[in-house]
């Protein structure tokens, strides 16, 4: 029994060196739970002094003594610096505890800073291990710093309040949810420019919203969208074209949709997009390349304004064909405005030219060194088509006489 | 006691040893050099290994119980045989050295930067040296039980992934032509090659009943092709979700994705957890070459024994510390890789076996 | 080598020959060999108060003087009195077959046609004869005859059939096994009534000459495991066997493994079952334990009531135990790790709350965690050997009143509480108390090693143990199997999931050498 002999003599060998290993190790890395600060959201803005970032970071902290969860303490820190590790320097000092990487969510980033440049400031973001790359990133117009320090309504960190946004985002599909690889990504693809949600707070009365309790908080919202070249704000996109541009990208999961101001029928539509799909074609008439959009969207009618009288059976197929074509047309407005913008910028933040490189790369080699001139002008069209679902629990109008 | 391993051990033990972490470095490396097709380059270079696997089997075959050395010995004689033990010891030594360095920049790199590489080192080689002392057949259960994990835990990184999709990341195909690919496919043709090295020595502890030998050479195909499709598989996904210009900057992508999954938007983050499974994988790989520096010294000095297990884990911890620098580790592999291993290897096993099919062609022996 | 060297190498390395304990200086084997005469057994045994030695004569053609010897509570006196001595002094007083009798041919006489009765035989020798008395026999010794003859006429207080408290079935056979031997074999073949039942008979210990049988079915245990068995069985050398503890450190082959290498059971069903897959029983004479070897790792994790459920929720509970022994090894190292290690995977909402009730803690995670988990044991070793009434009370006293004013006092957190109940709930899903016993002991080292490397301690303790695991065999049959050595059909057949019966068409695979044909389990 050879093998027996050996066997024993392995364990103990192996137990002398776990030994060794736990007599070895200290306790390097390891930090209790409650030594931690999490670390919510990240503001970026340009320092006082030239070279320097103001770097806002939103900490949560668990409240002493608090029995439930959801009771955090707000700490939130603006320092001075020019590398984000000096930052966090700075804030261990002050803190008594460690601030953890590892639950950053959000990272807003001032005007300021947006139009000079963040690239350097976020190297720290994707390169140190703790953080993720899923991290949100948005614009806000203004200061990043006084954004992070707004007092919200439902008493939530800025921060906090918006990853919540952002992760229902997908609902609305009014606004692009950027994370911080995507924007990598199209970093990456060198031809598509970046383009970032921007994020607002509201006043009470402002906007037409109304609510109650001003005093003790605001809200905030997601709307409209800043294009970037390379990571430099170049402009800030409407409201309506960035719908346009999450129609052109495929990116609507559901939308809410109404066609009041389109077309001249009285009769106006709202309703919800159940399904929306983007395809992109290539055509080739006669040596002209074009990129042609096709948008098919299914939506359901969820509400009818302006019938004035009881449609027999034919006439509501007939107005179900009008409400398609309103809803193709709203659709088509919208994305004929981001258009637009971006001929007027000249930023391909739409991503034509990955299409084309996809879909006729021989061609896209004989364009790819003067996109930047091509993209001004490239011909594009468009074509929408609209199928409508159902029209709800009802045919006709309440209203009939 | 005569140590042997089932054709299925011997299926699963060469998958294990054939993935070891390949798909760690392996998106980074190919896309590298063949862009965004990169993905394609994968399982050729995989496939390499089968017809060195199939020349290794057949000579077998006609060496039964005798590993590869010890062949060597037969057909070009004692000292030719000798040197090239020597090299083969030191070849797969400086590399099992520098796949436990590995194990330490992976897990310092991506998830406890604070605690001491050494610590890394240790854990690793301790799990390494208590397999190997207990035997090949221990080794083969182990990696029968751990590599269904890894491929299970590769599925669901891969799986739980897909949210982050980018659109069209892949096109267009082949926008560069074929010739990158050449790359790519030189790229992973060593990972091939370390397989082949081990199977080389394992020989002897494999059957060599004619039923059993055709169960080895389906065993070589399954292996190659389940490994290189489940490389390739990694290589798309990071390729669809990271784009190519950011799939060559990550160093481990695989990790970086580990840490992008959201499980229903609560559990986050699980690379650590991954991780867990990955240092199973690296265990087996650096066993592997710790059982081939062990076979080798059997076979050319009659080395064996406790003893010389112990001088080999020291050679290891040194060789791994003289590498605690990440880059200088990449360059290095990538050195011993394409430089050694590859060139030694395939010309090693073609003459082996050329010679020894001439032998028997004009009736020497 | 130095003495502490020797001693310790006494202690830790287990002899070729299972010996332990020298025989005592007394010299028990000298009485043995002498001579067999009533006159010498009375001189060994007259000592011990519970021997009866009842004298009287048979009136043959000469004055035979008689002795009976027995042990007083052994024997069935009713059988004595009337097979015996009535049939030899009263029935047969002056029958013309007692008339030829004379001190030469008595003994042959009275067994051939005088006294009537099944187990009567005829001994020569004294070791013989006093281990007659002393296993409960009756012994008839005549004059100075150099023979005897033995009356088996056993009966003493049984213990009863009872069912098992350990292994209880809800649907089932509720039956268990009994103290005594004969009782456990007959029930034993009442399951398998088949001439391939083998039973082997064998004494282990010196002093307590203790019965033992080997139990097996023969053409479907494997031959190389039946030799094994008797051969370590035979090769036990010592004073006393008291319970089937002993027999199983002596015959075990990993003996400083924590993990049970021989299953064991009480239910002659279980037994049963088992020797039908080829596993040997080993049956011990004073315990109602019953071994079974060899014994593989899922094994200790499949209960009896999964064969007597319908396969689709044996199956869900196997699967539901399988869990819970991963709960219970892994939860605290888990829960340990994560927590100072690795926050990155907890929930931003759940780190504020385990935040917040850590507040005011006083200790690490890992003291906290091996705190709990001492007293929790602490707990578990007084509860067992109480009195059921106290042992609740310590459940409550212990679990409710100290846990709860202990989070209040701000000792430990909230969470931690939940997670060391957790894992004690889960423990208990093993069905196996070795078993249980040994995830208990591999959970101390895994928090450790959480405590102190996070996720990769606990990565580098559990492949430790598993490779430990990987290496150990029990009698030849590799522990882990049939997951490594991967052997599919058995996998499928009874590991993972339990087939329904008419799917288990072939038996189950323990050795490679011995691939069973067909007419499995499932048949008959």
């Amino acid at each position: 029994m050879k093998i027996k002999g050996s066997q024993k003599r392995n364990l103990g060998l192996i137990l002398s060196l776990i030994i060794c290993l736990l007599s070895l190790s200290g306790c390097w890395g390891k930090t209790e739970v409650e030594e931690l600060a999490p670390l919510i959201g990240v503001g970026l803005d340009l320092g006082k002094k030239p070279g320097t970032y103001l770097i806002t970071q939103q900490l949560a902290r668990p409240k002493q003594g608090g029995t439930t969860a959801a009771e955090v303490e707000d700490r939130t820190f603006s320092i001075e610096a020019s590398s984000a590790r000096e930052a966090y320097e700075e804030v261990y000092k002050i803190s008594n505890r460690i601030p953890f990487m590892g639950s950053l969510k959000v990272i807003v980033i001032g005007e300021d800073a947006a139009k000079a440049g963040f690239n350097d400031i976020l190297d720290f973001n994707q390169r140190y291990s703790e953080f993720r790359r899923s991290m949100f990133l948005v614009l806000v117009k203004g200061e990043a710093q006084s954004f992070l320090n707004l007092k919200l309504r439902n008493g939530q960190l800025p921060a906090m309040s918006i990853k919540n946004h952002m992760e229902q985002g997908e609902n609305l599909s009014t606004f692009p949810t950027v994370r911080l690889g995507h924007y990598l990504t199209v970093l990456g693809t060198k031809s598509t420019a970046p383009i970032i949600p921007v994020v607002n707070s509201i006043k009470s009365g402002k906007g037409g919203i109304e609510y109650k309790d001003g005093k003790n908080g605001e809200e905030i919202q997601i709307q409209g969208a800043g294009v970037l070249s390379g990571d430099r704000l170049v402009d800030f996109l409407t409201d309506k074209e960035t719908k346009g541009y999450m129609w052109l990208e495929n990116n609507v999961v559901h939308r809410l949709i109404n066609t009041v101001g389109i077309g001249e029928s009285g009769v106006n539509f709202g309703g919800q997009v159940l399904k929306s799909t983007t395809k992109y074609k290539v055509k080739d008439n006669d040596g002209t390349i074009e990129l042609q959009y096709q948008v098919k969207a299914s939506i359901a009618v969820d509400e009818v304004m302006g019938l004035k009288k009881q449609l027999s059976e034919a006439e509501w197929i007939d107005l179900m064909k009008v409400a398609e074509e309103s809803f193709a047309k709203e659709i088509e407005e919208e994305c004929l405005l981001s258009l637009k913008k971006q001929r007027e910028l000249g930023i391909d933040f739409l991503g034509i030219g990955r299409h084309i490189e996809q879909r006729n790369s021989a061609y896209w080699k004989t364009v790819k060194e003067q996109w930047q001139e091509k993209i001004v002008d490239f011909p594009i069209s468009l074509d929408v088509q609209v199928t409508i679902h159902h029209a709800g629990m009802s045919s006709g109008s309440a209203m009939t006489n | 006691m005569v140590e042997r391993i089932s054709p299925h051990q011997f299926m699963i033990l060469g998958s294990a040893v054939l993935m070891g972490t390949t798909f760690l470095p392996i998106a980074s490396m190919v896309t590298g050099v063949s862009g965004r097709d990169g993905w394609m380059t994968v399982l050729p270079g995989f496939v390499v290994a089968i017809p060195y696997g199939l020349m290794v089997l057949s000579l077998l075959s006609r060496y039964p119980s005798k590993n590869l050395l010890q062949i060597s010995e037969i057909i070009f004689g004692k000292w030719i045989a000798k040197i090239i033990g020597l090299i083969y010891i030191l070849i797969t030594g400086y590399f099992g050295g520098l796949l436990l360095a590995q194990a330490g920049d992976i897990y310092e790199r991506s998830v406890m930067p604070l605690t001491p590489i050494g610590v890394f080192y240790l854990g690793g080689l301790l799990l390494v040296f208590y397999l190997v002392n207990s035997g090949i057949e221990v080794f083969a259960r182990f990696s029968e039980v751990i590599f269904p994990g890894i491929v299970i835990a590769l599925i669901l990184n891969m799986g739980l992934s897909i949210p982050r999709v980018e659109q069209g990341e892949l096109l267009p195909i082949l926008s560069e032509g074929l010739g990158p690919l050449f790359g790519g496919g030189v790229k992973v043709a060593p990972f091939a090659m370390e397989y082949i090295l081990f199977i080389g020595g394992l020989l002897t502890f494999l059957p060599t009943s004619r039923k059993e030998l055709g169960q080895l050479k389906t065993g070589v195909w399954r292996a190659v092709f389940l490994v290189g499709i489940l490389n390739m598989l990694v290589v798309l996904m990071q390729i669809l979700i990271f784009g190519p210009t950011e799939t060559i900057r990550l160093t481990y992508g695989l990790l970086v994705l580990g840490k992008m999954v959201e499980i229903s938007r609560t559990v986050a983050g699980v690379e650590s957890l991954f991780l867990g499974v990955w240092l199973g994988s690296l265990v087996i790989k650096i066993s592997a070459f710790f059982f081939t520096v062990t076979w080798g010294l059997e076979t050319v000095f009659n080395l064996k024994g406790l003893k010389w297990n112990l001088a080999i884990s020291i050679v290891f911890m040194a060789i791994a510390f003289g590498f605690v620098r990440g880059a200088s580790l990449f360059a290095e592999i990538g050195f011993v890789d394409n430089y050694l291993i590859l060139p030694f290897t395939s010309v090693w096993i073609i003459t082996l076996w050329g010679v020894s099919r001439w032998k028997k062609g004009a009736g020497v022996q | 080598m130095p003495s502490w060297l020797k001693m310790i190498k006494e202690l830790t390395i287990r002899p070729k020959v299972q010996q332990i304990r020298k025989p005592p200086e007394y010299s028990f084997d000298e009485d043995m060999n002498k001579t067999l005469s009533g006159q010498t057994v009375k001189e060994i045994l007259s000592k011990s108060s519970d021997v009866v030695f009842r004298e009287f004569f048979l009136q043959g053609k000469e004055r035979i003087p008689c002795m009976l010897t027995a042990v007083d509570g052994l024997v069935d006196k009713n059988q004595l009195d009337f097979f015996v001595l009535k049939t030899l002094m009263v029935d047969l007083a002056g029958h013309p077959e007692m008339a030829q009798l004379t001190i030469a041919n008595v003994v042959d006489k009275t067994l051939q046609s005088i006294l009537p009765g099944l187990e009567f035989r005829k001994v020569s020798k004294m070791g013989e004869a006093i281990n007659a008395i002393l296993s409960g026999d009756a012994v008839i010794f005549f004059g100075e005859s150099k023979e005897a003859l033995v009356f088996g006429a056993r009966g003493w207080a049984n213990s009863g059939i009872n069912e098992p408290v350990a292994e209880s079935v809800i649907k089932g056979p509720h039956e268990g096994f009994t103290e005594t031997l004969r009782i456990n074999t007959s029930m034993l073949r009442r399951k398998i009534k088949h001439p391939s039942l083998r039973l082997i008979s064998l004494k282990v210990g010196d002093l307590t000459n203790t019965d033992l049988v080997v139990a097996y079915m023969d053409k479907i245990a494997s031959p190389d495991i039946v030799s094994e068995v008797l051969r370590r069985v035979s090769r036990i050398k010592m004073d006393g066997v008291l319970g089937n503890g002993y027999i199983e450190e002596m015959i075990e082959d990993f003996p400083y493994s924590p993990f049970p290498q021989i299953a064991y059971t009480e239910r002659p069903d279980v037994l049963a079952g088992k020797l039908l897959e080829g596993k040997v029983g080993i049956i011990l004479d004073g315990t109602p334990i019953v071994l079974v070897v060899p014994a593989i790792l899922t094994q200790f994790l499949n209960v009896n009531e999964d064969y007597y459920q319908r396969a689709m929720t044996a199956i869900l509970f196997r699967f539901v135990r399988y869990v819970g022994a991963m709960v219970a090894v892994l939860a605290p190292s888990v829960y340990i790790a994560v927590t100072t290690f690795h926050q990155e995977i907890i929930p931003t909402d759940l780190l504020m709350s385990i935040s917040a009730g850590r507040q005011g803690v006083p200790f690490p995670a890992l003291l906290e965690a091996l705190i709990m988990t001492v007293v929790l044991e602490i707990l578990q070793e007084a509860g067992l050997r109480l009195p059921k009434p106290i042992g609740q009370t310590i459940g409550i006293v212990g679990a409710l009143i100290m846990g709860d004013a202990a989070v209040k006092a701000s000792l430990v957190s909230p969470l931690m509480v939940i997670v060391i109940g957790i894992t004690a709930v889960a423990s208990y899903a093993i069905p196996y108390y070795d078993l249980s016993l040994a995830v208990r002991l591999t959970r101390f080292p895994l928090m450790i090693l959480a405590g102190v490397l996070g996720f990769f301690g606990v990565s580098v303790g559990l492949y430790a143990g598993l490779i430990h695991l990987l290496s150990l065999r029990s009698f030849g049959v590799p522990y882990t199997s049939p997951f490594a050595p991967l052997r599919i059909r058995a996998l499928l057949q009874d590991t993972l999931v339990r087939a329904p019966w008419w799917a288990m068409k072939r038996r189950p695979q323990l050795l490679d050498v011995d691939e069973p044909k067909s007419g499995g389990k499932g048949k008959g």
